[in-house]
């Protein structure tokens, strides 16, 4: 496994929300936040942060960046030349880190280069200004004004402005909103090179198909803690969704559980127009060869992929069936106990 | 780069956006009427004020002058620094800019001098104009020290709106609750301050508005203490020789420095602590 680049001991937020009494109608007493998260960000790797709305990701992501204050514990990071981790405060934090929030309404009638600048100067890299406004794409728009950019080249703006010191970890907040199918694609282009470098990247996204492919390793939050971490395939094991393998085919249902030995070995099937498909939890590498044996009609066989959502319900005890809106309902109890109770 | 230079050249950019901003055109006419033309209608020497007043000297005629600054350079301080943070909150860049590594104190300072000169220049320049103006009506140069205190006491003014403004910014989450605070202290000290210094007087058993009772003359120069306009005027009345109110200079410049250090000390405290 690569080398650690920052590590986040037990650490906690929690938003001060109003709680107004007569005595006192500013009082205020801690409401939401994160809880004894424990992480660890390797160098040149890409963590995506999963979780329902207002699980704590762009709480988690502000902590990171130095923004919202550590109520407790600590976050240590590893200095250059160096495998030893060591305390860091927030402005250094904020040194290392490049953080893109979601959303910027960038707007007024200055041009892209100055709004750029402006951010620059308070991080001494102004000299790199027009280097990383075409490394977004925005080079040639740099003397338009920002009422003119797109909500995408707002985006582009806005990781630009996360790029400017050269970051070692870069904290990206629904990246893909606004960018069109090619702008992402370049977008992840984009990351894969800065990995290479050995930035290391927390991304947080409600696109969880997309980050399949594009993230190393995997963070569930929900209601403010961290149910697990770890790579994907670990992910799946931890929740029993490895092994699955999905089978279409025409004609009569086979009986998988006599093939495969196993009665609960179907996980769902279904039927119709005398088509049928399944998903199928099964180690056996010979199982299509033994349907084709028994004269079955084999329209696909593949390995079932990875879905996040699955994963995150599997953590968070949600029936994938019945996901309906609700933010916070009883069946969504979070895995263990925060150990803060109110 | 040094921390100080980094101050310097944040709030100079703050100080560029706002001096060429479409507000300050709006306003740069509203500031041209209120001070110079202000100072060439006091400087007039036909001019009878009301209670027979004829101003002398080039000093009691900036006096006179300074309401200009009452009333048209603090509400351009006012409207241009209401949405100092707020509108950087609103918007989401105030999240970006508290992710660099820049100390907050240091952002602070940074917006509090940025605003502050980009009213204090072209109110200073236009007030230097009113000197010349009172020069060429009058024939007469204040002192250096008149014109020190002059200068000292309009910059002072000025600051203290804009810490209002910018402390009012980072409680407001949208423009309209921070401008209706802005605007609201500025209503208050310019044209409520008159009813509360009555309401005191007549709790007190003070007769209103007798200028020659001098309890009431000392309880009026007493509440002045408690608002900028006040203090601003008994700054300035410190180089007029036959105004006596009852507060001594030392007072007075006590009562400057703490408008200036608390509001100062609050918005970067607001700063310190604030989220986007």
């Amino acid at each position: 496994m690569s080398e650690v680049v920052l590590e986040l001991n037990d650490v906690a937020f929690r938003h001060q929300i109003p709680s107004p009494r007569l005595l006192n109608p500013f009082e205020k007493k801690p409401g939401p936040g994160i809880f004894s998260i424990n992480l660890t960000i390797h160098k040149g790797q890409i963590l995506g942060l999963v979780g329902p709305n207002g699980a704590g990701k762009t709480t988690l992501l502000r902590m990171l960046a130095g923004i919202f204050p550590i109520d407790k514990g600590n976050i240590m990071f590893a200095k250059s030349n160096s495998l030893d981790l060591a305390k860091i405060s927030q402005t250094d934090l904020r040194s290392i880190v490049g953080h893109m929030p979601e959303q910027v309404r960038w707007q007024g009638k200055i041009s892209v280069r100055n709004a750029l600048t402006d951010i620059a100067e308070m991080r001494d890299a102004t000299h790199r200004v027009d280097g990383i406004l075409k490394m977004v794409g925005l080079g040639d728009i740099a003397n338009s004004s920002l009422d003119q950019l797109s909500q995408g080249m707002r985006q582009r703006l806005t990781l630009a402005t996360a790029l400017l010191g050269s970051p070692k970890v870069l904290l990206l907040d629904e990246p893909f909103n606004g960018l069109d199918p090619v702008a992402i694609r370049a977008f992840e282009k984009l990351l894969y090179q800065l990995t290479a470098k050995g930035v290391s990247i927390v991304i947080s996204s409600h696109r969880v198909a997309g980050m399949v492919h594009l993230v190393d390793r995997l963070a569930l939050l929900h209601q403010g803690q961290l149910l697990i971490e770890g790579t994907l395939h670990d992910i799946e094991t931890e929740f029993d969704l490895s092994n699955r393998i999905e089978i279409a085919g025409k004609g009569q249902i086979p009986n998988f559980e006599r093939i495969t030995g196993n009665e609960d070995s179907v996980i769902e099937s279904n039927e119709s127009d005398g088509n049928w498909s399944v998903i199928l939890r099964s180690t056996d590498d010979h199982i299509l060869k033994k349907l084709v044996q028994s004269d079955h009609h084999i329209l696909s066989c593949k390995s079932k992929e990875i879905d996040i959502v699955e994963m995150l319900c599997a953590a968070t005890g949600q029936n994938l069936d019945e996901i309906g809106f609700g933010v916070i309902a009883s069946s969504m109890m979070p895995y263990r106990s925060r150990g803060e109770e109110e | 780069m040094s921390d100080f230079n980094k101050i310097n050249i944040i709030s100079l950019t703050y100080f560029k956006r706002r001096l060429l901003s479409t507000r300050m055109v709006i306003m740069l006419p509203i500031l041209i009427l209120f001070i110079p033309g202000m100072a060439w209608g006091f400087s007039d020497p036909n001019i009878v004020l009301p209670g027979g007043v004829q101003p002398s000297s080039a000093t009691e005629v900036m006096f006179y002058t300074s309401l200009g600054i009452v009333f048209g350079g603090t509400m351009c301080g006012v409207l241009l620094s209401f949405d100092g943070v707020s509108k950087d909150r609103a918007s989401g860049v105030l999240e970006i800019k508290l992710s660099q590594p820049m100390l907050r104190k240091q952002q602070s300072t940074a917006i509090i001098l940025g605003h502050w000169f980009s009213i204090l220049v072209p109110t200073w320049i236009l007030w230097l104009i009113s000197f010349i103006i009172v020069n060429y009506r009058i024939g007469d140069w204040p002192s250096l020290m008149d014109g020190i205190i002059s200068f000292s006491a309009v910059a002072l003014i000025l600051l203290w709106y804009v810490l209002f403004s910018l402390v009012a910014s980072t409680y407001a989450k949208e423009q309209g609750t921070s401008i209706a605070f802005g605007v609201g202290v500025w209503f208050l000290f310019t044209f409520l301050w008159a009813l509360v210094t009555t309401m005191v007087a007549f709790a007190s058993g003070v007769s209103i508005g007798e200028e020659n009772d001098p309890k009431w003359v000392n309880l009026e120069g007493l509440l002045d203490l408690f608002s900028p306009n006040g203090v601003f005027h008994h700054l300035l009345e410190t180089r007029l020789e036959d105004v006596d109110r009852g507060v001594s200079p030392i007072l007075s410049f006590l009562a400057a420095l703490l408008w200036s250090i608390i509001p100062w000390y609050w918005f970067n405290s607001r700063m310190e602590n604030i989220q986007p």
